[in-house]
């Protein structure tokens, strides 16, 4: 089981280097991400993107791109549709966002998923590393669905349940939360809530454990507890898995990174393949990190057949 | 300009009037941060209920020794409804909720007839202290409202920018969340942040810097703001920060209690005095600082 993102990294160094498009390393941070990718071993870069823009970051960087295929391309969304393209017809293992809006992104995949008739629903899980937690943590979905309904957040949470057996977790715990409180009426989310936990009882968001619980505080006090002293907090309560019920509420507690002491890598489950979404406010650390995942979740997939 | 929650505590002990804090239907953990919050100085405290059990438990408490009153309530069900016509009536000047449930408590003081509101919505809003740094922020609405739309949210916003007012803050930062920095159309919230930051621009919340929508790195983080194209004195240097909605808002404030272990306090606004929700995701020692953050209103 993949307990930590120092397991990523290793593991990375060990099955790489995939074949990895990079969609638009436009930026300083993306291109030295790149670097030290290539540098470690995970990847094998196509660049896609402003070639004069792309050739000017590796000199400043000093990174020497002109051994590798890239691709010119100015237009954001045909720059997506490319990298896409290549997973789709697998021409390579994963795609990675550079600095380019995600939109364009998920468009080209929803796009692809359709051609290709897999009737997926893409999602994007964010996973966090908590310091001293021993395993890792995700949000989903993080990126696609604005406000997903039953049938789209059962899609969901079966993605971010797959993505956990690829990394080694047979049962992962997962939770579905909700805004809702002991006033202010029933939430969708909470409807959402108890006909998800019945779908897990019926096995049928795959194998895993559904936490009886709807917010942070029943998770860590119970439904009835009360918080006394911080120090009573046991951060191992946190589940594996956690629903997020709209977009917003998502994408705000998945990039709390910037704020907690946690790391976020965050990747888009397709059909045929990782797509690593690092924010365009990432510094390198971070995306190096995320391209690392998408190596072990490329290496994983390519060993299962979904 | 307060800065801590040991600050908010200071405060409060030098306005040095203390406020007469009415309780329903008390507990015993209940009573030991009254018991507390009257040995500072900041309050008097009002039980309201069984005179004969709170008697008692007062005996055995460090209440004993200081000023407090009971008010027998014999009727079942009927000292919180005592409790709110003594605040109501000006004869107590603080609310808190005892042992009655939330559901009946909000809908108690909610009440537009019978009860406390004043404006034409309440909301919550979650004090964090920042660690290492003197600085509190403020999020909202983070407990009252399901789905605020944009006139839910003005009101919500100046609640927020009275409270940072009251705490000496001038100018506020304020930030208005979405799930992303760009106006989407399919993104509800990021119009209403969008409208919310026209109306700053045009001087209708006062001395008030309102950006949106920022998603939450923008919000954080000045350098990641400008790696995305964003240049604004809000981003980085937050001190309120807006929820789209109460699934973002709520989960917000436990994330950052629960993952962060931010000490937090909760105050609601928008009512005719102040109240105590008493919510179990406040600490023990941070409930004596929510005392002294409602008698500072």
């Amino acid at each position: 089981m993949i307990r930590s993102l120092d397991d990523i990294s290793l593991i990375a160094g060990e099955k790489g280097p995939k074949r990895l498009a990079v969609l638009a390393p436009e930026d300083e941070e993306f291109m030295v991400a790149v670097k030290r990718s290539w540098e470690a071993g995970y990847i094998e870069p196509v660049l896609i993107g402003n070639s004069e823009k792309m050739e000017k970051l590796g000199e400043k960087v000093g990174f020497d791109i002109s051994r590798f295929e890239k691709i010119m391309e100015n237009d954001r969304q045909a720059i997506s549709d490319i990298g896409i393209g290549m997973l789709f017809s697998g021409k390579l293992s994963i795609v990675s966002k550079g600095q380019i809006p995600t939109a364009y992104i998920y468009r080209s995949i929803i796009r692809a998923e359709g051609k290709a008739s897999s009737g997926m629903t893409v999602s994007v899980v964010s996973f966090w590393e908590i310091p001293g937690l021993g395993h890792l943590t995700a949000f989903t979905d993080t990126g696609v669905s604005i406000m997903p309904d039953y049938k789209t957040k059962a899609d969901i949470l079966r993605n971010a349940v797959f993505l956990y057996h690829l990394l080694g977790y047979k049962k992962p715990r997962i939770v579905a939360i909700s805004g809702q409180r002991k006033f202010g009426g029933t939430l969708d989310s909470y409807r959402d809530y108890k006909l998800l936990r019945k779908a897990a009882e019926r096995g049928e968001l795959g194998e895993c454990e559904f936490v009886h619980a709807t917010s942070f505080a029943e998770i860590f006090l119970g439904p009835r507890g009360r918080l006394r002293d911080y120090r009573d907090i046991d951060l191992a309560k946190m589940p594996h898995i956690i629903l997020v019920p709209r977009l917003d509420t998502g994408n705000i507690l998945c990039k709390l990174d910037f704020f907690l002491d946690v790391t976020r890598c965050s990747i888009a489950v397709t059909s045929r393949g990782a797509v690593c979404i690092p924010s365009r406010a990432d510094f390198s650390d971070s995306i190096v990190t995320e391209l690392a995942m998408g190596v072990v979740v490329a290496d994983r997939l390519e060993k299962e057949v979904r | 300009m307060v800065g801590t929650f040991a600050g908010l505590i200071d405060a409060a002990r030098e306005k040095a009037v203390k406020r007469r804090l009415a309780i329903s239907s008390i507990k015993k953990p209940d009573l030991e941060i009254i018991s507390r919050a009257a040995k500072e100085g900041l309050i008097v405290p009002l039980l309201v209920g069984d005179g004969i059990a709170a008697e008692a438990m007062v005996k055995k408490s460090h209440l004993a020794s200081l000023e407090y009153e009971i008010m027998d309530v014999k009727v079942s069900g009927g000292s919180l409804q005592a409790a709110v016509a003594l605040v109501r009536e000006g004869r107590a000047d603080m609310l808190m909720r005892g042992a009655e449930d939330l559901k009946t408590f909000m809908n108690t003081v909610l009440d537009t007839r019978t009860g406390l509101l004043k404006d034409k919505l309440a909301s919550y809003i979650s004090v964090f202290q920042l660690p290492k740094s003197d600085k509190l922020i403020l999020v909202t609405d983070t407990f009252v409202n399901n789905y605020p739309g944009v006139t839910e949210k003005q009101a919500i916003l100046e609640h927020a920018i009275k409270l940072a007012g009251l705490l000496g803050i001038e100018a506020p930062n304020v930030a208005v969340l979405a799930a992303i920095e760009q106006i989407n159309p399919s993104i509800p919230s990021t119009l209403d942040a969008a409208v919310l930051s026209k109306m700053s621009e045009r001087r209708q919340f006062g001395n008030v810097f309102v950006e949106g929508p920022l998603d939450i790195d923008c919000a954080l983080s000045h350098v990641a703001a400008g790696r995305k194209g964003i240049k604004s004195v809000v981003t980085g240097n937050v001190d309120i920060y807006l929820a789209p909605e109460i699934e973002s808002g709520y989960l917000l404030a436990e994330s950052l209690i629960f993952v962060g272990r931010m000490e937090m306090v909760g105050v609601l606004m928008g009512m005719t005095k102040p109240v105590i929700l008493n919510l179990p995701f406040i600490s023990r020692e941070n409930r004596l600082v929510e005392i002294a953050l409602a008698s500072l209103l």
